[in-house]
């Protein structure tokens, strides 16, 4: 569109009515997101640096008590639950980022090999079980997991946990969930990647390089890269803030961020410090965002890693 | 514009169905814990005044207070907290003062219970049930089970079984204070950070299966999932008498080291919707009969004099009514405030987070 | 050669990961049909758990709130979304970064930062206000929050697909901007719009942290109840309840299926 030779009163019309329009139709969007998610989490960080009442809710005045209890200083002096549970949950996401990789590129692999005719099912095999809801899937985790049931069983005899114990409640129950639940937000973005790998390159790479896996080194495995960093940030992110998973499957032992923050809400205890922990959580939402798109663009060479 | 009104109109409908939704005409909201009223008697209250009792739950007292905090304190007529959590009830403002005068079955109540030391006077409180938290566990893999906290806290008591703690912290703190002589209801901070330390070695070993609240552990025992746990007298019996086969082999025991006595009471909210029904509503559960038929149905002892001759034999003995050596060493646990109260709440988490 | 046994070992890990996949939920739906309460032994078949869920009314409510909710909220979240994905469209040229940040920013936010804020402002305003009382009211609100990105994303690409020259010829056709929505826009991305609606719908169904911190007492979801039946301990009940559940979802991933199946014939 172009206002060549259009008056220069016409022209700013035009663009009042553009402006308007552009108006009319996101500010209803824009306006609902600001005041129901903007301003709410504006309120959330203001109440990390309030002061925590005798009860638990916030109270004036102003102050960075809820950072200091959150690095661990309290009437107590320095004690290290906090920085735990802060490992824990780095660790949790890194392991069970790490073995969904493992499992889905295979996976991914698998399905774009097979006749175009069963790519849509195999793929819809692999994302249904992830349609039902978060609490059920992890619930049939608990009964999978439990004292006297065959799993447990048989990693008792193989001497893994105690007798009479389950696999659940446990930290391992833990990363087992994750990787269940995040397991088909790794496979769809690497399946995409493999789809449109250029055969053409590899076959050209199986020329050049001797050992296959050379060859998947240096023509496959950066096809794909866009998809995997896509699929690392679909599933670390909310790894690192999960909730669910720890409080159901860990049993007291594996707590995470996403716990320590809610329990700061839901037992009545301090909000402000659950407030200071959800901030920490949106920093390292946003550094790995911000991390994975500078890896992206440097790797994957342009607007290929789209968040 | 035809998209603007009709997303116009979508909302406007929206907001009234949601509005309506939540449109409260005739209701009381009961807030009380799971499996803790029995169902005729919301009946025949709901026919005597026409009214519909809406019923929501809670497992454990941090998380009614969360509720409350979190808008429920306009939204719920009644709430069953214990005795602990009375004083910051009402120092935090969520519930008002009782109006005597519309409960003249006030006069039924047991005279302990109508100056309680966590009420005094009895101005925000009107005594529910009160009962006891002690240890369940399984008598085929502990025949000879001592008395004593060691159940839970000496591994070389229980080397190899799973077993669960309370989800409230502070009857686990009260429970660890005990088995390390300072009382279960020791309240200075050295004796606090003793017991922390023994949760924490506790959470850490092997057989540790989780904090459980009081009715799940019931559960999970049941089930075989753990061995011992800490719950209620008045719940054992209830699912025991419920499911005997499973429970013939689950006993419940109150430590010698000491252990927790309770008192439910009603309360009305600050903002209670219908505060003048659930007048009405605490006046009825406070009628002798009544009184004895909740009692009768949960398994536990009943503040109400009045109701006494109407009570099954099984709640004038033990676990109901404790013997009187138990009796002698049950404590209420302490409300915390102030300071006390972040000390604990820090310790806790502590506990929680290792 | 070797190529034939790294397939076979696919094929073998593809059945085993399968496996994974529906083991935990198998278990879910046979121990439903448990004729005791053991959650470890299978000891005969029974329905007593249907039957007693059939009785109780908290399910039933629950699973109208899940609908009214999952409904409702879509509703809205596709009037609104559909607005911002055709402006961001139309206006693609514009610097619009401000709202591609806004729109993902719900995306990207972990779900528990998203339900307490939304706790603690309604919380607030409630207390100032006595507006945005907890309940299925606040839960739409938030529910709407995090599908109108989805929706307004599906419809942008869709209108992206669009050949440009189309919109020309509509503005020719048909002379009123109202007849060009009705007549034009909606029809064209009807396919998107249906999508985005199924998305939205299953997103809501699908949410238990977000519904959670927003619910008051007489609103709450199936997942919140189960999620309360969990902590009180009451298994085969809630085996019941989802397998239900599962249920419908395979009933809509056959659905869909034959959707795209169609599609492709």
């Amino acid at each position: 569109m172009s206002y060549a030779g259009v008056t220069p009163t016409a022209r700013s019309r035009a663009m009042v009515r553009e402006s308007r329009h552009l108006l009319f139709t996101v500010a209803p969007g824009a306006t609902w997101i600001i005041i129901f998610l903007v301003l709410p989490s504006a309120y959330l960080m203001g109440v990390a640096f309030m002061t925590n009442g005798p009860y638990g809710l916030p109270e004036m005045p102003l102050s960075l008590e809820s950072f200091r209890r959150l690095a661990g200083f309290g009437f107590l002096g320095w004690s290290p639950g906090n920085l735990y549970t802060l490992l824990r949950s780095l660790w949790q996401t890194l392991v069970s980022t790490g073995l969904v990789v493992i499992v889905a590129y295979p996976i991914a692999y698998y399905i774009s090999t097979c006749r175009a005719k069963w790519r849509p099912i195999m793929l819809l095999l692999v994302v249904v079980p992830s349609w039902t809801n978060q609490v059920i899937r992890t619930f049939g985790w608990m009964n999978l997991l439990a004292p006297g049931t065959p799993l447990s069983g048989l990693a008792e005899s193989l001497g893994l946990i105690a007798p009479n114990m389950g696999l659940y409640p446990s930290n391992f129950a833990v990363t087992l969930g994750l990787v269940y639940n995040f397991l088909p937000f790794m496979v769809l973005p690497l399946y995409a990647a493999f789809e449109k790998l250029d055969t053409a390159q590899v076959e050209a790479a199986q020329d050049l390089y001797a050992s296959p896996v050379r060859a998947f080194w240096h023509a496959v495995f950066p096809q794909t890269l866009p998809g995997l960093l896509a699929g690392i940030v679909l599933v670390a992110i909310p790894a690192f803030g999960m909730y669910v998973i720890p409080e159901l499957l860990g049993g007291g032992k594996g707590m995470m961020l996403g716990n320590l923050v809610a329990n700061q809400f839901s037992g009545g205890a301090n909000w402000p410090l659950g407030a200071a922990g959800a901030i920490l959580m949106l920093i390292a939402t946003f550094i790995g965002l911000y991390a994975m798109r500078r890896i992206g663009k440097r790797l994957g060479g342009g607007e290929e890693v789209v968040i | 514009m035809t998209i603007n009104k009709t997303a116009l109109a979508l909302s406007v409908g929206a907001a009234l169905l949601a509005g309506s939704v939540q449109a409260q005409e005739n209701k009381l909201y009961l807030f009380n814990w799971t499996e803790y009223m029995d169902p005729e008697i919301i009946e025949a209250f709901e026919e005597k005044y026409d009214v519909e009792v809406v019923q929501n739950y809670f497992n454990s007292l941090p998380e009614m207070l969360s509720k409350l905090q979190a808008g429920g304190v306009s939204q719920y007529d009644i709430i069953v907290p214990s005795n602990y959590y009375v004083p910051r009830l009402i120092e935090t403002g969520l519930v008002q003062k009782l109006d005597k005068a519309k409960l003249p079955n006030f006069a039924n109540v047991m005279e302990q219970f109508q100056d309680p030391v966590f009420d005094p006077g009895a101005e925000y409180t009107a005594p529910y049930q009160w009962g006891t938290t002690g240890v369940v566990y399984n008598t085929e893999t502990f025949p000879d089970a001592p008395k004593s906290w060691s159940l839970l806290f000496d591994p070389e008591v229980n080397p190899d079984h799973p077993f669960a703690l309370m989800g409230d912290g502070q009857v686990s703190l009260g429970g660890a204070c005990a088995y390390l002589g300072h009382g279960y209801d020791c309240t200075d901070p050295e004796g606090w950070k003793e017991a922390a330390r023994l949760l924490i070695e506790t959470k850490g070993r092997d057989t540790f299966s989780g904090f459980t609240d009081g009715t799940p552990a019931l559960q999970q025992l049941a089930r075989g999932v753990t061995h011992i746990g800490l719950s209620y007298n008045g719940d054992y019996l209830f699912f025991k008498d419920e499911d005997p086969e499973s429970f013939e082999t689950l006993d419940f025991m109150i430590p010698d080291e000491g252990a927790e006595m309770w008192v439910d009471s009603m309360m009305i909210t600050s903002e209670a919707p219908n505060a003048d029904m659930a007048h009405k509503f605490i006046d009825f559960i406070l009628d002798a009969e009544v009184g004895a038929q909740l009692s009768n149905y949960n398994y536990y002892a009943s503040p109400n004099a009045a109701a006494e001759p109407y009570l099954d034999e099984v709640l004038t003995v033990p676990p109901v009514q404790p013997s009187e050596d138990d009796m002698a060493r049950l404590r209420f646990t302490p409300s915390l405030e102030g300071e006390s109260l972040q000390i604990f709440q820090q310790l806790w988490s502590e506990v929680q987070s290792r | 050669m070797r190529k034939r046994t790294l397939k076979r070992g696919l094929t073998g890990f593809w059945w085993f990961t399968l496996a994974f996949l529906y083991l935990p939920l198998a278990v879910v739906m046979l121990f439903s049909f448990n004729a005791s309460n053991s959650a470890a032994r299978f000891t005969g078949f029974s329905l007593r758990w249907y039957e007693r869920l059939l009785g109780n009314e908290e399910i039933l409510s629950a699973f109208a709130n899940s609908m009214v909710l999952a409904i409702v909220s879509s509703v809205i979240a596709l009037g609104v979304g559909c607005l911002i994905g055709y402006g961001m469209y139309r206006h693609r040229h514009r610097k619009l970064g401000w709202l591609i940040v806004l729109i993902y920013l719900p995306i990207v936010l972990p779900d528990i930062v998203f339900g307490i804020s939304e706790m603690a402002f309604f919380v607030q305003i409630h207390r100032l206000t006595g507006l945005f009382q907890p309940g299925l009211g606040t839960m739409i609100i938030a529910h709407v929050t995090f599908q109108i990105p989805f929706v307004a994303l599906i419809v942008y690409s869709r209108f992206v697909g669009l050949d440009p020259t189309l919109f020309e010829a509509a503005k020719d056709l048909y002379a009123t901007p109202a007849k060009r929505v009705i007549h034009f826009m909606l029809p064209t991305i009807k396919p998107a719009l249906i999508s985005a609606f199924f998305l939205s719908f299953t997103l809501s169904v699908d949410d238990f942290v977000i519904s959670f911190f927003t619910a008051g007492p007489e609103s709450a979801t199936l997942p919140i109840y189960i999620w309360g039946a969990i902590k009180k301990g009451v298994s085969p009940e809630i085996n019941a309840i989802a397998t239900l559940m599962i249920g419908a979802v395979a009933i809509a991933a056959i659905i869909s299926l034959m959707f795209s199946r169609r599609r492709q014939a």
